[in-house]
């Protein structure tokens, strides 16, 4: 074995450590668990609790897509072969997400129309969280060295700490997310955090 | 009971074959269906794996050309029916949490087992077995937790509690010791054939699920737990295919393959709660009473002997899936510390043992202790979920 392969191994066993854990892969799959979670939670509550934990599902939902259109789709268009084929289908996957996520909104908690309309959503997006990790993340982990994935998982940290609202439909990629409103004003600091962390540099 | 499976006609096996459409089944829901249903996936999955594995090794010491096209038969009707129950489980789920649901079916199944086991021998076996995939559901559960951040009880339940059962490290015998005595044909209880059977099968198919899913993580500790659990299982489908009589025919042991799919097929039935997958457990046994009746007439004209003298004459108790909180917490406090010796079962760490572990350790602490040390460095604590009070062996309790 050369000193290259040995130097290949090493880094492998850094960046697909749990335990070592601040590279973005394990962030995002930490933030997929607790989204799970916390659909678990919402559909189980009741009343004003059920209200609660909704209202910290669309939050985390927001940052969490916020981060991975920002940070982690724009750098997979270039990290490998086909990355920008996969980034759009996980795009297009965000959104049907988003049009469940809307639809839901406008619903009040206690309506019967609620919890199959959750289901739905949730559904939508576990296929979206295990598809990143199948065909998107295990990419990034082979193509991208562990400072990089250190430095989008301080990124994604800076993203999580501006606490956006909700993420709003016809907002996937970077560009268009300079151009709405007010909820896309909380998705613009977001996004700030993330431009300040990385440097300026592509995302 | 008074179903008899020799009695019952099934669906002509030319009509048998299903299409594309009929195999496209719809997935279960994770988070919304009964955990005991995906445990009945997961086991048919290994019962219908295990008989076309069987029917390969047959027609493999089958000579006439006209008996192999009769086994390739039905066994391409097998292949379809393994096909319709294991694609019931849902992609969204990721393989820690398939393996997490493995592991739940080899505690509650063989627990079940071991409980209604009329042999003492045998019942032994069971019970010494259960408490090492008790102590992997708390490793892998462990593990989920710290690569995807999510609790295992959201998989099973509360129905099935999770904590450290024999330590995985002790799982580690010589191959040796791992040959139990078998059962006589002749005067066994035809249910103890039937269990024996359906434990193997389950045990053969966590074997093969482990070694091929594990080199599919991408962490260093997950690789490394699969390959010690999925080493174990090799373990246990030793332990468990040692009990079943050698002196059993090729044809005998066909029929009793076929007569247990039909046994666990109508349990099945008689207990599940989620409508699509009844109807899919009443088709395939209405397709297994057929398989068995071929049997039947090939251990007629093979063996020139008649089925009904090594079957029973009806159905035992529909084999079922619930808590066995109460009775593997007694096994805790009673049988947490066995190993084997021989055929046997002793409390001390025996030479050939302690060699075996010396030879695989080679001074290192296991995969299954690094991964609790691991998770204590993230999270300051291990995962378990005991929902009827402190571990009932004391130096176990967190």
């Amino acid at each position: 074995m050369g000193a290259a392969e040995d130097e290949a191994v090493d880094e492998h066993a850094r960046t697909g450590d749990p335990v070592a854990g601040d590279d973005v892969v394990a962030l995002l799959m930490r933030q997929h668990g607790e989204i799970h979670t916390l659909f678990d939670e919402v559909r189980a509550a009741e009343g004003e609790a059920r209200a609660e934990a909704f209202r910290r599902l669309v939050r985390l939902l927001a940052v969490h897509e916020t981060a991975e259109e920002e940070v982690v789709h724009p750098h997979a268009r270039t990290a490998f072969d086909g990355g920008g084929e996969v980034a759009d289908d996980r795009l297009a996957e965000e959104k049907a997400a988003k049009e469940k996520l809307t639809a839901l909104e406008d619903m009040d908690v206690s309506d019967p129309a609620f919890v199959p309309a959750l289901l739905s959503l949730r559904n939508a997006v576990l296929v979206h969280a295990r598809a990143e990790e199948r065909y998107e993340f295990a990419l990034l982990r082979r193509t991208t060295s562990p400072a990089r994935l250190a430095l989008m998982a301080k990124a994604v940290r800076a993203a999580e700490a501006t606490a956006p609202t909700h993420p709003h439909p016809g907002v996937e990629s970077a560009a268009a997310n300079l151009a709405v409103g007010p909820v896309a004003a909380v998705m613009d600091r977001a996004r700030d955090a993330i431009r300040r962390t990385m440097g300026g540099g592509d995302g | 009971m008074t179903f008899n499976p020799l009695e019952q006609r099934g669906i002509p096996l030319d009509r048998q074959v299903r299409s594309w459409r009929e195999l496209d089944v719809a997935p279960i829901d994770p988070d919304a269906t009964d955990p005991y249903t995906r445990c009945r996936v997961i086991t048919m999955n290994g019962i219908e794996v295990e008989a076309i594995l069987f029917s390969h090794q047959l027609a493999r010491h089958t000579a006439d050309p006209e008996i192999k096209r009769s086994l390739a038969e039905v066994r391409y009707v097998e292949a379809q029916q393994q096909k319709a129950v294991n694609w019931l489980l849902p992609g969204v789920s990721s393989v820690l949490e398939t393996t997490i649901a493995y592991e739940q079916v080899a505690v509650d199944l063989t627990a079940w087992i071991a409980r209604m086991e009329p042999d003492p021998y045998l019942r032994q076996a069971y019970e010494f077995g259960v408490l090492e995939d008790f102590d992997h559901l708390y490793r892998y559960a462990n593990l989920y937790e710290m690569i995807e951040h999510r609790k295992a009880e959201s998989i099973v339940d509360g129905l099935t509690e999770v904590m450290p059962g024999r330590p995985t490290r002790m799982h580690h015998r010589h191959p040796y010791d791992n040959v139990r005595d078998p059962y006589d044909r002749t005067r066994v209880d035809p249910l103890s054939k039937l269990h024996a059977l359906t434990v193997m099968s389950a045990e053969q198919q966590t074997m093969n699920f482990y070694m091929n899913t594990g080199p599919t993580y991408m962490e260093p500790i997950a690789r490394q737990l699969y390959q010690e659990i999925g080493l174990i299982e090799e373990e246990h489908v030793t332990h468990y295919e040692s009990l079943v009589d050698p002196g059993e025919t090729w044809w005998e042991q066909l029929v009793n393959h076929e007569y247990n799919e039909c046994y666990l097929y109508y349990s099945f039935m008689e207990q599940e709660s989620h409508p699509k997958v009844k109807a899919l457990w009443e088709l395939h046994l209405n397709m297994e009473l057929e398989h068995l009746r071929i049997a039947c007439d090939l251990m007629r004209r093979h063996d020139g002997r008649e089925p009904e003298e090594v079957l029973a004459p009806q159905l035992p108790n529909v084999l079922t899936f619930e808590p066995n909180k109460a009775y593997l917490r007694e096994l805790l406090a009673t049988q947490i510390d066995l190993t084997t010796l021989g055929a046997g079962y002793v409390r001390e760490a025996h030479e050939r043992f302690e060699e075996m572990q010396r030879r695989l350790n080679d001074g290192e602490r296991p995969p299954s202790d690094r991964v609790m040390d691991q998770h204590r460095q993230v999270f300051g604590r291990d995962y378990r979920l005991e929902t009827e009070g402190p571990h009932p062996v004391a130096s176990e309790r967190a």
